[in-house]
């Protein structure tokens, strides 16, 4: 039996997804306080690329997962090597939420446990979510996006209500022109948030009614672009300039909040927006391992649970630091790698369905044709 | 299924036609089972044994046996030649008298129905014999509910009678719709239990499965509700219970109206329901009976101290133990001037304190009723304020537990308390162990365990997740009655419209006194 998810859970999946741990950092922080027009940027990217290319790769085979697509198109050799990619790519991405977590944790809440521990209970949570199959994690998702909007909105409201908020701090609107902005949103921030879709492929296909796939994609992802873009502002819109010095700026900007000397530092609560977002982001890719592999190697799911989870482990253990895994992303991951899973090889990919496609459907016309020819039918209107 | 136990039964003894025989075999049992009755019934003329009356004493009706059966027996017996067809009917007339018969063929069958509470007639020149229902005997009468309150509702709960429950919901719900269907469980016991629903509003793929998990049960006894519960519900590992138990006629007659299934066992004043989800349990029936502002507030209330008797005692040691910044200055200055003298640290002081509570609280259910005033003073005094005069525990503590345990008891059904109180242990140790980053663990768990249950088919987290708009009116709010048309939907049949449109009441429209 195959697993159905509702259109409002993959909404509340990819609302999830997004925002992550994303709205809590500034983005492109080389754009100082233009940074949220290179989110923007980024983010109407992001857009173009989910319309024309990864919704599209969805849309000419239905019903079938990243998996089934390159093994359908690029043969059974080369498309178990690059379905052995994706699954790399996936668990890689994966280790890096459950590292950069497990540091912000030692950070912020608890400067004196083992990050190893740490990491082993988000592991082990994340396990017994996918153990139960992507029907009960997506509605896991659908129960937690309340909660998390919630949190936000008061503290969105707090930091109003504390007269934080300087609209004057992004001022003056592109000080050094476009450059420094556009070279901020390309390729970092189309990398990391807004590339990163391409991990849907491997869900939409279990989306019941499967034709909503589109609409609630794009309607999702806007909403949670725009979010990003909102929290963004606010961080900048609070902390001004310095706000990239700070690990989680969005952290301190609600430690500051201090309202009538009984509301103040309500920073566990970013903890526990950013504990929300990284799970969910982090198990979204645990999962889309756990299913690529288990598709791979034909074997039921949950066989593949604990080797991809033990991998994902092993991974966030080899950086040696927070600095060493903040390098390696932010330098060569998403400059260089992320790029060719996010944007090359699925502009490969639709190239070539699309090249397929056409060459099937000459085909197809000119059997006709030759059908129709011998009893020299008039030619009909398409 | 066919049970085990029966296959390995020998075939059916007939009954012979000599009454002679058949007595025999019985006064070997009346020897062993000193309250089966057997009683002869002599032809005055030929002073030859004619009839034998088999039951059980205290199952069944004296009066009715001795007015209605042996009366119009005797009267009935010399008018007949012996061992006719006529004689017989006669017989099964005189035992119709008294409710309904049955004719049966061998020594089982005759078991079965004196166990049942019936008469059995045995007659002389007759292979066969004729039971006539005369159950009846000591029963414990309706009494109020002990267990779930109300102010304004019914009083009355259901009791031990299998029966007397099924009259108590068919009084409530006189639609032609309503099914009752019986079945035997339990190989020893041989316990009646009725599946009762409403035909059309009921969804009858749960109907059937319902019978089909009920019809696996091959077990030697059914004592209570709690072991069909325990042999038929989805979740067998999860302390989490799919099955709602309820006293009150009331709610379960409103639950078959939301297209549940009832389920009745004889012995036990519990009945249970299914399908349900897990916001059936932060749901009285009295949010119906008032007004809708309160009952709305009084389910935000249920819930609010729900988390509050989940979480208190975790986020209490995460907070002092690893985040101390979060709390405002002034309070914390008092907390740790509190805690100054404890020499436990906050977990320990926790884990003592609520294992204490749990001990006073299971000693309250189970102790007599006669020392019941000595155990307030032991858990009020002793344990409270002396603790804290002695310097064992700190107030702030004590506070916390009993705000905790007061909680715990506003749900309106204990089970899911119960539950919540073995899993605020767990989320103890999390915060004990990694502070607010073990409470969010836990919690998350909790999360995905609740999302993975289903109750019958039906997602146990049902108006969140999945997500069904249409149902919330009934969750965290209570709409008005005229507001809420439909029965809640992915629990109901066919049927689903509740009400007619235009329900809301309003005066009629004064005419304008131009004229």
């Amino acid at each position: 039996m195959q697993e159905k998810v509702s259109a409002g859970q993959l909404a509340s999946i990819i609302i999830l997804f997004q925002i992550g741990s994303s709205s809590l950092f500034l983005l492109a922080s080389d754009a100082k306080h233009d940074a949220w027009i290179s989110v923007l940027i980024a983010m109407l990217m992001g857009l173009v690329m989910l319309i024309f290319v990864t919704m599209p790769i969805q849309a000419k085979a239905p019903q079938a997962s990243l998996i089934e697509i390159l093994n359908r198109y690029f043969g059974k050799y080369l498309g178990f090597i690059l379905g052995l990619s994706f699954v790399g790519y996936f668990i890689y991405k994966s280790v890096r939420n459950v590292r950069e977590f497990g540091d912000l944790v030692i950070l912020y809440m608890l400067p004196r446990s083992s990050l190893d521990v740490i990491m082993l209970v988000l592991m082990c949570v994340g396990a017994y979510a996918i153990f139960h199959g992507l029907e009960v994690f997506f509605r896991v998702g659908q129960l937690v996006l309340p909660w998390l909007l919630v949190i936000y909105i008061v503290l969105f409201v707090l930091l109003f209500a504390s007269d934080l908020v300087d609209f004057k701090r992004l001022l003056p609107l592109l000080e050094e022109g476009w450059k420094p902005v556009w070279d901020a949103a390309i390729p970092e921030v189309i990398s990391f948030p807004f590339g990163e879709m391409v991990v849907f492929l491997m869900f939409w296909k279990h989306l019941a009614p499967f034709d909503k796939f589109k609409k609630f994609s794009l309607i999702s992802y806007t909403c949670s672009g725009l979010f990003i873009v909102l929290t963004n502002v606010l961080i900048i819109t609070v902390l001004g300039d310095i706000s990239g010095a700070y690990v989680v700026p969005f952290m301190f900007s609600t430690s500051l909040i201090q309202i009538g000397g009984f509301l103040e530092r309500m920073d566990p609560f970013v903890s526990l927006l950013l504990f929300g977002g990284v799970f969910f982001k982090q198990a979204t890719y645990y999962l889309a391992a756990v299913l690529a592999a288990s598709e791979l190697f034909k074997v039921k799911h949950r066989t593949m649970v604990i080797p991809v989870g033990v991998a994902i482990f092993i991974g966030a253990r080899l950086f040696r630091s927070y600095i060493e895994q903040i390098r390696v992303g932010f330098d060569y991951n998403l400059k260089l790698h992320f790029p060719i899973f996010q944007i090359v090889l699925p502009i490969i990919l639709v190239l070539l369905m699309i090249i397929t496609h056409w060459i099937k459907r000459k085909r197809k016309k000119k059997e006709k044709e030759k059908e129709k020819d011998p009893v020299s039918n008039p030619p009909s209107n398409e | 299924m066919k049970p085990t136990q029966e296959s390995v039964k020998p075939q059916p003894v007939p009954l012979s036609s000599r009454l002679e025989d058949n007595l025999a075999r019985l006064q070997h049992s009346e020897q062993t089972r000193s309250d089966i009755v057997l009683r002869l019934i002599h032809d005055s003329i030929t002073g030859s044994k004619e009839f034998a009356l088999v039951y059980i004493e205290g199952l069944v009706d004296i009066a009715s046996i001795n007015e209605s059966l042996v009366r119009p027996l005797m009267s009935a017996m010399s008018g007949f030649e012996e061992s006719t067809e006529e004689r017989f009917t006669e017989i099964r007339n005189c035992a119709a008298a008294t409710g309904p018969s049955e004719i049966i063929e061998d020594i089982d069958a005759l078991w079965q129905q004196i166990m049942q509470g019936n008469t059995v007639i045995l007659a002389e020149g007759f292979n066969r014999a004729i039971s006539a229902g005369t159950s009846g005997g000591e029963y414990r009468s309706l009494t109020e509910p002990t267990t779930q309150n109300v102010i304004r509702g019914p009083k009355e709960a259901f009791t031990e009678n299998l029966r007397t429950n099924t009259s108590l919901i068919s009084r409530r719900l006189k639609s032609p719709k309503l099914r009752v269907e019986d079945k035997v469980i339990g190989v020893q016991t041989q316990t009646n239990v009725s599946v009762v629903y409403l035909e059309g509003i009921a969804e009858a793929s749960v109907v059937k499965e319902i019978h089909k998990r009920l019809d696996h049960i091959d077990i030697d006894a059914i004592l209570e509700s709690g072991y069909i519960e325990e042999l038929i519900e989805d979740a067998a590992l999860s302390p989490f219970p799919t099955i709602f138990n309820t006293e009150r006629p009331d709610v379960a007659t409103a639950g078959l109206l939301d297209g549940r299934v009832a389920i009745i066992v004889d012995g036990t004043p519990f009945v249970l329901l299914a399908p349900i989800t897990f916001f059936s349990f932060f749901q009285s029936s009295e949010d119906y009976y008032q007004r809708f502002y309160i009952a709305s507030f009084w389910r935000m209330l249920r819930f609010g101290a729900f988390f509050v008797s989940l979480l208190l005692p975790s986020l209490y040691i995460a907070i002092t133990t690893y985040h101390p910044e979060m709390l405002p200055t002034t309070l914390l200055i008092s907390l740790v001037a509190q805690r100054e003298g404890v020499p436990f640290p906050a977990l320990i002081e926790a884990f003592m304190m609520e294992i204490t509570f749990e001990i006073l609280r299971e000693a309250g259910v189970r102790m007599p009723k006669a020392i019941g005033a000595a155990i307030s003073i032991v858990g009020a005094l002793v344990l409270g304020q002396a603790a804290v005069e002695a310097g064992l525990i700190s107030a702030a503590m004590v506070i916390i537990v009993s705000f905790t345990a007061i909680s715990n008891f506003v749900l309106p059904s204990t089970n899911l308390s119960v539950t919540v109180g073995l899993i605020r242990f767990l989320l103890m140790l999390l915060a004990g162990g990694l502070g607010l980053y073990g409470i969010m663990v836990g919690l998350m768990v909790l999360c995905i365990h609740l999302a993975s249950l289903r109750s019958f088919g039906v997602p146990y987290l049902m108006p969140l997740a999945p997500l069904v708009w249409k149902n919330l009116k009934d969750v965290f709010i209570r709409l008005p009655l005229w507001k809420m048309r439909t029965r809640p939907a992915g629990v109901t049949g066919p049927n689903r419209i509740r009400e007619g449109k235009d329900q809301k009441p309003a005066p009629p429209k004064v005419k304008s006194r131009k004229e």
